[in-house]
């Protein structure tokens, strides 16, 4: 791993960012539906929906539209909601911080639960642990979190009113989002860990260990895990990406003011800026993450180099 | 030694990451500082009121979030919801359709509703200290009828042609043409006062904070989250009970219930119908219920076959079933409509309901030359009015029966809208789905730019393509005269021949359900879609 690397992986990142906005933008205008009607509402008049049109900058030549957009990126002015009319920056930093937290507490969940739930699968397998826990997985993965979500409501919040239903104020307001998010990941997690243990435990080098006698803590711990885990990594990887672009249904239900929410509405009110702004923070995001499970790969495995 | 290094550097590359993707995000932060919500001026603490029990904190549960802090931008209910009790109107219309004194005593109207003379009350100040006055208002109607500025209800206030300050507390408004309705709009939240110092910051943009002079001051908004406004303790009226209302955003509708029923919320707006029965047996919970002035429409294309022939549109209104629409698909939550306007709105009238007749429904499709029927096109709306789309189903269901094969063509509003409101020779639609809230509560609103046939697309809101002479020249009558007796009458006349020629499948008026906790008294539900809170108080 040089820093070389890392740098040069940094600096892709430019036109991997360049071609999503231009993707995006592109995409938004495409889609059928005029925002300026939409945005003036079905009482006004001709003149007031060609005004929000000129407002907007929509009268101008889409390409001249781009490169003003591009313009305002450098200077980190993201444009102006033309749903609210406020900063898309202020719109998406309202809700951000409550993605990262939602994304990073149902990842942990998922990746504590998972991991230690696939390892037991995977080492004992065929056993009634193994059977009982990835039927639950199985689950985990089928169930839709909206009815998820009003189930675990309906339990721990109406019944026995532990926790809050909705929003987004307190610790307690992040638990039943955060496991109604995490379950599916935690069902993808622990069957990957699992498999991956598997083929693991099978290998020479595991033999090996136990022939010299290493306990079967000391094996499983120490040399099992550490190369199971590498596909386990990719998956984590992928899932904390997809939940940083915001879980649109867990917000819905949770009333968690987050940016899936943002996008949806924004996509639904034909707002561009907002929907190009969020897009390419969670493009920028995604890159992010691709690039930290690469290093720890390197870290988990010491033959893999990048140059 | 060596593997610790590694370790060491590893975590400096992580660290490093992080950094690069905050300063991503903080490049937009602190690019405006305006924009962050701030909170409220300090309130004073009440002197001398009786201190009540509990902590006179009230939160409401909407389905969506405010979508400016500008009175004037505003598009739809629940922004002039939240914005309707911090910045007020010059009129108010109470709740039975009656207009009375708000911000204006007094008004007088020339008797060819060309004239307006407006007394304000003395002694106010807006939010900010800027005093209340004709000056003020006046300020108000300069933007209002700015060509520059996007107002989306400028129609609203459109026929004016000058507004002038006779002296500090009196305003004279000139229509360019007789406009009767005029008052009825000046109830309108669109139309609200706010405070010209923040109006003049930001003339042609959205003021970033409501400044009016309401009984609540604003404090806090969290887009998407919550909405949080104080007590104002000078208000000129009747000081509020609660010291605090707070709007929380809940889009799921069952989530709103439960929320409701764990206690987390006390009042929960547009409650589905079939979780009232349970939330009506809790000991704990009560639904309100108010007519909505809504009313929810299938519109035909009068210039496409064979909808331009007055004995089919006839016969699809007597082959639809309204009251088992009514009763099964919306669970009772409606009522049939017997007038293209609702009850409670000025110049209402019952008319008539086409009844469900099978036979007279052929009957009329034989004369017209379609005995066996015909195919055609349905378009919804979806997700936008109380069960919409399925509302398209039954009906289609319905037309099966004399024959008529109506194709369901779904679209999500942000197409659909601009798709129906294209010019005549544009449109694709032969009937398409749309639900107006005649929210001035005057018919004006409710049939002028629906029927007329000068507001044809993209002028106005007639997507029916509907002309009629006649109608045209009651519509425009009403406008002209400020009696009211007089008025009333010519719009049962328009009402009568709206029915007889039904360019609409006149469906049905929805109905707010509003779920409250038991002990939150004074809430008001209107019919123009608003929940009110200035009264309410928390036993």
């Amino acid at each position: 791993m040089s820093s070389q690397y890392i740098i040069r992986r940094l600096l892709i990142m430019i036109p991997v960012l360049f071609g999503v906005s231009l993707i995006i933008f592109t995409i938004v205008r495409v889609l059928p539906g005029d925002p300026a009607v939409v945005l003036a509402g079905p009482h006004a008049t001709k003149d007031v929906v060609e005004q929000v049109r000129i407002q907007l900058g929509l009268d101008k030549h889409p390409v001249t539209q781009y490169v003003i957009f591009l313009k305002n990126i450098f200077r980190g002015d993201l444009g102006t909601s033309s749903r609210t009319g406020l900063p898309v920056t202020q719109e998406i930093m309202a809700r951000f911080p409550n993605t990262l937290l939602l994304a990073l507490a149902s990842i942990l969940v998922a990746t504590v639960l998972g991991v230690l739930t696939g390892i037991i699968a995977g080492v004992k397998q065929n056993s009634k642990f193994d059977y009982l826990s990835m039927l639950v997985a199985l689950f985990g993965i089928s169930m839709p979190v909206f009815w998820l979500g009003l189930m675990l409501m309906l339990l721990f919040s109406i019944q026995l009113g532990w926790f809050p239903a909705v929003g987004a104020d307190s610790f307690k307001h992040l638990v039943l989002p955060a496991i109604t998010l995490g379950a599916n990941s935690t069902a993808i997690i622990a069957r990957m860990t699992r498999s991956s243990m598997l083929e693991v435990i099978r290998l020479d080098y595991i033999r090996t260990a136990r022939a010299k006698g290493l306990t079967e803590k000391l094996v499983i711990w120490r040399h099992a895990l550490k190369n199971a885990l590498i596909p386990v990594v990719t998956v984590i990887g992928l899932q904390t990406g997809t939940l940083l672009g915001g879980a649109v249904l867990t917000e819905i239900v949770f009333a968690w003011p987050g940016i899936g929410r943002l996008l949806v509405e924004s996509i639904l009110s034909r707002d561009y800026p907002v929907i190009q702004g969020v897009v390419l923070l969670v493009a920028t995001l995604f890159i992010f993450i691709n690039l930290i499970v690469d290093i720890i790969y390197s870290f988990l495995d010491p033959r893999i180099r990048y140059h | 030694m060596g593997n610790k290094m590694k370790r060491k550097g590893f975590l400096g590359m992580i660290i490093l990451v992080a950094f690069g993707f905050f300063f991503f995000l903080l490049l937009g932060v602190v690019e405006d500082p305006a924009a962050q919500t701030k909170p409220a001026e300090k309130v004073k603490p009440v002197a001398a009121k009786p201190k009540p029990k509990v902590a006179q904190k009230l939160i409401v549960a909407s389905g969506t979030d405010a979508l400016t802090m500008d009175t004037h931008f505003g598009l739809d209910a629940p922004t002039f919801t939240i914005l309707d009790h911090m910045v007020e109107s010059l009129l108010e219309l109470t709740p039975k359709g009656e207009i009375v004194p708000r911000l204006a005593e007094k008004w007088e109207v020339s008797s060819d509703a060309t004239e307006f003379t407006l007394k304000l009350r003395k002694g106010i100040k807006f939010h900010d200290d800027t005093p209340f006055n004709a000056e003020a208002v006046k300020v108000n109607f300069d933007r209002l009828l700015d060509p520059k500025v996007a107002i989306r209800y400028r129609f609203l206030v459109a026929p004016i042609s000058t507004v002038s300050v006779v002296d500090d507390y009196t305003l004279k408004i000139k229509t360019k043409a007789p406009f009767a309705a005029l008052l009825s709009n000046l109830t309108h939240q669109a139309t609200a006062i706010q405070s010209p110092t923040s109006l003049k910051a930001s003339w042609d943009k959205a003021v970033a904070k409501p400044i009016g002079t309401g009984p609540f001051i604003f404090k806090e908004w969290v887009p998407g989250n919550k909405f949080v406004m104080a007590r104002n303790d000078q208000y000129w009226g009747k000081k509020a009970l609660l010291e605090e209302v707070t709007w929380r955003v809940i889009p799921d509708d069952a989530s709103r219930v439960v929320a409701l029923e764990t206690g987390e919320v006390h009042v929960a707006v547009r409650i589905p119908p079939f979780d009232i029965p349970r939330l009506k047996a809790n000991p704990k919970l009560t639904v309100l219920d108010a007519a909505s002035v809504r009313t929810i429409y299938l519109g035909f294309n009068c210039l496409k076959e064979p909808f331009n022939d007055k004995r089919v549109r006839q016969a699809i209104n007597y082959a639809v079933n309204k009251e088992a629409i009514v009763k099964h698909v919306l669970g009772g939550v409606g009522r049939v409509s017997d007038a293209a306007i609702s009850p409670g709105i000025f110049g209402y009238t019952p008319i008539k309901t086409y009844e469900y007749n099978i036979e007279k429904a052929k009957a009329l499709l034989a004369e017209a030359g379609f005995p066996k029927g015909f195919e055609t096109t349905l378009h919804p709306a979806v997700g936008r009015y109380y069960m919409d789309a399925s509302v398209c189903t039954a009906v289609a269901a319905d037309l099966l029966k004399v024959g008529i094969k109506a194709e369901i063509k779904m679209m999500e509003w942000g197409t659909y809208l601009p798709s129906i409101l294209r010019e005549k020779d544009q449109v694709e639609h032969k009937i398409y789905m749309l639900g107006w809230g005649c929210v001035t509560g005057d018919a004006d609103y409710g049939l002028y730019t629906l029927f007329h046939s000068g507001e044809w697309p993209k002028k106005g809101m007639n997507a029916s393509f509907f002309k009629n002479e006649k109608l045209d020249q009651i519509l425009d009558a009403a406008r002209s005269t400020a009696n009211p007796e007089e008025r009333k009458k010519l719009y049962k006349e328009a009402l009568t021949i709206i029915h007889d020629e039904a360019p609409w499948l006149f469906l049905h008026s929805e109905v707010q359900m509003v779920g409250v906790q038991k002990n939150v008294k004074g809430i008001i539900v209107h019919p123009t879609e608003r929940v009110i809170a200035k009264e309410a108080w928390i036993e």
